[in-house]
């Protein structure tokens, strides 16, 4: 009966999770790796924000970030702040700021060791990556990453801006 | 024996659940209640204006191969884990269903309902339900959860934070429950401690400039003690400094408690530094850290967990007798080319060493872990990427029955980005050397994808032998070859569907200083991930 259950649940999460349903972001305070306090609130006053999920040890992570660092300048230019939130634990905490500083990362690096972020975000694999708009509303999620996914994300980013400065005309 | 061995820790979970069901009982009207009330709060709140419902779900499928049954030689497993979140500017309702139904025969069927409800309004926070917290970076309290690694270590109770003036003070009460995946099922091991009570208290203030100070205290009330009216307490403090690219991290802990199975006060502590530098294109890190009774627990479950420097996640005894260190070098020289090189360490001690010596040293009457690897990316052009590297893991006395085992692997790696897809090939050799006997593990790789739509891997790894002491545990089977295909599916940005079908050859695996023998699989897993 359980698994029967269980198994007429997942359809139903299907139907739940249709694209293009936008929701909003839950708010969160998290510390950076120089010990700065981060709010995503006050992020969200200066522009959208990218939130990746990532950790030290998660390879296609570390590959995702690299490959959207030919995109740090358009990235600024539009008032995009890209938040690495950093699922490393306790044994990894003093890795993390070196280990970004060596890829020559230029994103905000924050810490949740208990993986608290995790859950308050419902994140399921990693690497995974949200765009939150101004208004707070998470406006695409993505699930994993594959070479070429990063195309997919700006294109999201571009199409997302586009629609805006339409809008303000 | 296998069997034999198997049937007694059966009978032993049977005792627990009986007591378990026992005591829930006068409880079950209350959980029923929970129950509707939960329910009745989401289908209200889902009505009320500036609501959001969010949430996500893992769903997992395995059907396997298990040649020791007679009758019916496959089995199956299921779990799945859906999580809710309802949220409004101040309030925050989460729920998580969760259920694990092994085959038959198995008395490990696992179902839960886990709730938690917080209120946040600046400056305080109050969580009445289940929660995680780690004070620090674990030594006085560390319950986490490692979704990957299907380790779930949480409180029941009351959490509430007060966050003003640059300072943090938490305090808490809960029911520790500490629940792990292990021989392909959930176990609750903390099931004879499920009574346990935890206080505690954190604070961080940042009042001084470039500096965190912190101090903790824990107090754990278990029913069942050998010492009369003992209790178990741990407390510590930390300092934090950082400086640009500087950064320096000290915690001390005292634990006060009574010896595990015999009785009487037990005085232990534990010490953790780490320091970094963070330099563009240079990263180094260093920890050092010295156990003694710090880790409070059970057998195979802490309520802190000390942190192991070993990148593979192996621990000597989880904070019962441990010293070591743990340096990690990050460059990059070019946009061209990586390098990161890793020395790690870590063993019990012994007091015929001075304390520098015994960080730094091995000698033969330790148990220990060494770990040495060095790996290096190369991009010699924008679309591929080579990373090639080698590893070694010497354990001794970890892994019974062996005296040292010795594992040394060199691997190399290549990704082609051809733009609309790719491709991915991978070969890695490890070298074996336990005890007398030598073997040898080969594994090659080859992965094609598209992205936001598939990857394809396929997988072959033979052993050069079946290893007698291996096959004499009775943990695994003669087999030499595991075959396996991959296929991962992105149903849609937010849905990815992952069909395993093939052999996996098992062993010990680790993480965070916690391991499980995973046994040898043959079958097809389907796992479902979704987030929305």
């Amino acid at each position: 009966m359980r698994r029967l259950t269980s198994l007429l649940i997942l359809p139903l999460i299907l139907v739940f999770a249709q694209e293009g349903e936008e929701h909003k972001a839950p708010s969160f305070t998290l510390e950076d790796v120089d010990g700065n306090m981060v709010c995503l609130d006050s992020l969200l006053k200066d522009g959208t924000v990218l939130i990746s999920f990532w950790a030290t040890w998660c390879k296609m992570c570390i590959k995702e970030l690299d490959a959207l660092k030919p995109y740090a300048e358009e990235f600024d230019s539009l008032n995009i702040t890209v938040l690495a939130i950093s699922q490393d634990k306790t044994r990894s905490v003093p890795k993390v700021k070196p280990f970004a500083s060596s890829h020559n990362w230029t994103y905000q690096v924050v810490l949740d060791p208990d993986n608290s972020m995790r859950q308050l975000y419902s994140v399921q694999a990693m690497p995974t990556f949200f765009i939150i708009d101004q208004d707070k509303q998470i406006v695409f999620t993505h699930q994993g990453y594959k070479p070429g996914d990063e195309e997919i994300l700006i294109a999201k980013v571009r199409e997302m801006y586009e629609k805006n400065e339409e809008a303000e005309q | 024996m296998r069997k034999t061995k198997k049937l007694s820790s059966n009978a032993k979970i049977n005792t627990y659940s009986k007591k378990i069901t026992h005591t829930q009982k006068p409880f079950s009207i209350f959980n029923m209640t929970r129950n509707v009330v939960l329910v009745s709060i989401m289908v209200v709140a889902m009505n009320a204006k500036g609501l959001r419902l969010s949430g996500g779900n893992a769903a997992e499928y395995w059907v396997y191969i298990d040649e020791e049954l007679e009758a019916l030689n496959y089995k199956e497993h299921l779990e799945d884990k859906l999580q809710l979140n309802l949220t409004n500017e101040e309030i925050a309702v989460r729920g998580v269903f969760f259920i694990s139904d092994p085959s038959l025969p198995n008395p490990n069927r696992l179902s839960h309902i886990d709730y938690s409800i917080q209120y946040t309004k600046s400056p305080v926070s109050i969580l009445y339900g289940r929660f995680h917290e780690t004070f620090a970076r674990g030594l006085v309290l560390n319950q986490y959860i490692d979704e990957d690694f299907k380790l779930d270590n949480s409180l029941q109770g009351l959490k509430v934070n007060l966050d003003y003036y640059k300072s943090l003070l938490t305090l808490l009460a809960g029911h520790p429950r500490n629940m792990f995946f292990e021989e392909n099922t959930y176990r609750i091991k903390n099931a004879n401690d499920s009574t346990a009570q935890i206080r505690g208290v954190d604070f961080r203030t940042k009042l001084v400039p470039m500096t965190t100070f912190g101090a903790s205290y824990v107090r754990i009330n278990t029913e069942i003690d050998l010492t009369p009216k003992s209790f178990t307490e741990l407390f510590g403090g930390s300092i934090d400094f950082k400086s640009g690219p500087f950064d320096a991290y000290l915690e001390y802990a005292r634990h006060l408690g009574a010896h595990p199975g015999v009785g009487g006060r037990l005085d232990g502590y534990g010490v953790l530094f780490s320091a970094g530098l963070a330099l563009p294109g240079l990263g180094i890190s260093f920890q050092a850290m010295d156990y003694d009774s710090i880790g409070v627990g059970g057998p195979g479950y802490r309520y802190n967990e000390p942190v192991t420097p070993i990148k593979s996640g192996t621990s000597v005894n989880r904070g019962t007798d441990e010293i070591g260190f743990g340096a990690s070098i990050l460059f990059s020289l070019s946009d061209y080319i990586a390098f990161e090189i890793d020395n790690n360490k870590i063993s019990t001690h012994d007091t015929t060493l001075s304390r520098i010596e015994q960080m730094f040293v091995t000698n033969e009457s330790m148990d220990a872990v060494i770990e040495q690897a060095i790996e290096i990316i190369a991009y010699p052009r924008y679309e591929l990427e080579i990373t090639g590297g080698i590893e070694k893991l010497v354990k001794q006395g970890i892994e019974a029955p062996l005296e040292t085992k010795t594992e040394t692997k060199p691997y190399i790696e290549t990704i082609y980005d051809f733009g609309t897809w790719f491709i991915e090939a991978a070969y890695e050799h490890n070298f074996t050397s336990a005890d007398t006997s030598d073997y040898y593990d080969q594994a090659i790789a080859v992965a094609i994808g598209k992205p936001e739509l598939f990857i394809l891997t396929l997988r072959y790894e033979r052993r050069n032998r079946a290893p007698q002491w291996l096959v004499d545990l009775g943990k695994i089977d003669d087999d030499t070859t595991w075959p396996l295909a991959e296929l991962s599916l992105d149903l849609t940005a937010r849905h990815n569907l992952r069909i395993r079908a093939g052999a996996e050859k098992g062993g010990l695996v680790c993480s965070g200083g916690v391991c499980r023998f995973e046994e040898p699989f043959k079958g097809v897993k389907l796992v479902l991930t979704s987030i929305f």
